[in-house]
């Protein structure tokens, strides 16, 4: 019982991550305003909201380079929606007007025309006490992303199993040619086979995803290709290891290849995408420092964290239990032909 | 041998499903699947794929015991 403890952990961690993940809200923000711009005069704006708890009497107001646009009538219709009946003044300063409703707002909501040197008479509303939630435990609410934030413990995860399942194979690699072992061939070859179990379902994960934000299911993102082509890279290893009928050589030819793979995996999926030179979709990318505060917040860190330790112990058990079975078809074949 | 010889066809697969899906501009039946109420029917369909991909390797390992089962009756 003593080798269980870590597959129990990863299983409870994968279990727990994956719920949480699940099942902790969105913080309210703006989704919607409609229409997209202004100009002296009245204005209905409609605003929509996303995870809001709009009520009565909701201090909503425009904020313009820092001036403020009060509003003359806001009907709530409900949690998430709401319409603002303005008086736009003549001169507001800056191209974009920021939306505010309650605890949340749009910045950049609305184009401004009628430019000027800005309101003659401030208008005397604004925001109020800053609202402290002592329990706010929440994803961000990003545009765009929305609820596939969420998505962020499921697909990352896989990508980081795939790294350490090849790593895993990379040292079984430089092991088999430094002792002309086969069992340290079998394992790199199996832990390889395991990695790409999830290069796979990180591809896949990634093209929904990328469908759902940026539009299509497949992007020259540098990042993307990348992926693709590690992958390719490893099924070239599988091919050329399975071509070479006998085994000493095999290990031997499969081994070098490995190491150039792993050296060609690092170069595509880590410092390609984040050289200055090239832009990418991907977070973290185009020069900078992966995982920086604006992309992942604490809310998400606690969850990602357990999640991806969770699945690489589910990868390495699965790697295990294909390198047992292996090992005993391997006995069996001994035992055959002895 | 015969998994090697089918994952590089289903990779080609896949991306060519996606530059096909990719040129249509209009939105269609699955833009409303995915955009409704937060796309997060997408997050639905990550982690669809990632339990169905874990049930397939499973199956496959259920096969392959299954041989082995098979060689040592014999």
């Amino acid at each position: 019982m003593k080798h269980w403890w870590w597959k129990i952990l990863a299983v409870v961690l994968v279990l727990a991550a994956s719920i949480t993940a699940l099942k902790v809200p969105l913080k309210p923000a703006l989704v919607h305003v409609s229409p997209d711009r202004i100009a002296p005069g009245p204005v209905t704006l409609e605003i929509t909201g996303y995870n809001t708890a709009f009520k009565d009497g909701e201090r909503v107001f425009l904020m313009n380079d820092g001036q403020y646009v009060c509003p003359s009538g806001v009907e709530v219709v409900n949690d998430h929606f709401l319409r603002a009946r303005f008086e736009v003044p003549a001169g507001l300063k800056a191209n974009l007007t920021d939306v505010y409703a309650g605890r949340v707002h749009m910045n950049g909501a609305l184009f401004t025309e009628g430019l000027g040197k800005g309101i003659v008479a401030p208008q005397g509303c604004g925001p109020g006490p800053k609202f402290i939630d002592l329990f706010d435990f929440a994803f961000p609410n990003r545009n765009i992303l929305y609820e596939t934030i969420r998505n962020l413990n499921f697909h990352v995860p896989m990508w980081f199993t795939m790294m350490v399942l090849f790593g895993i194979s990379v040292v079984a690699s430089i092991r088999a040619l430094g002792s002309n072992d086969l069992r340290h061939d079998m394992a790199a070859d199996l832990s390889a086979r395991t990695g790409l179990v999830f290069c796979t379902l990180g591809l896949i994960t990634g093209s929904i995803w990328a469908r759902a934000t940026w539009g299509a299911w497949w992007t020259n993102d540098v990042k993307l290709n990348g992926a693709a082509v590690s992958a390719l890279i490893y099924l070239a290893y599988l091919v050329l290891r399975g071509s070479v009928p006998e085994p000493g050589k095999r290990a031997r030819l499969a081994a070098i290849y490995n190491v150039f793979a792993f050296v060609l995996l690092i170069l595509f999926i880590w410092i390609l995408p984040r050289l200055n030179a090239v832009d990418s979709l991907h977070p973290g990318n185009g020069g900078n420092p992966a995982f920086s505060n604006y992309d992942l917040d604490s809310t998400l860190r606690v969850v990602f964290y357990p999640a991806v330790l969770g699945w690489i112990g589910i990868g390495v058990w699965m790697y295990t239990l294909r390198l047992r079975l292996a090992r005993l078809q391997h006995h069996l074949d001994d035992a055959n032909h002895p | 041998m015969r998994t090697i010889r089918r994952a590089p066809a289903f990779l080609l697969g896949m991306l060519m499903t996606g530059a096909t899906f990719a040129q249509g501009s209009a939105p269609g039946w699955l833009e409303e699947q995915l955009y409704h109420s937060g796309k997060i029917n997408t997050v639905i369909a990550v982690v669809t794929v990632i339990i169905a991909g874990i049930g397939l390797w499973l199956f496959r390992m259920d096969r392959r015991i299954a041989r082995m089962e098979a060689r040592t009756k014999k």
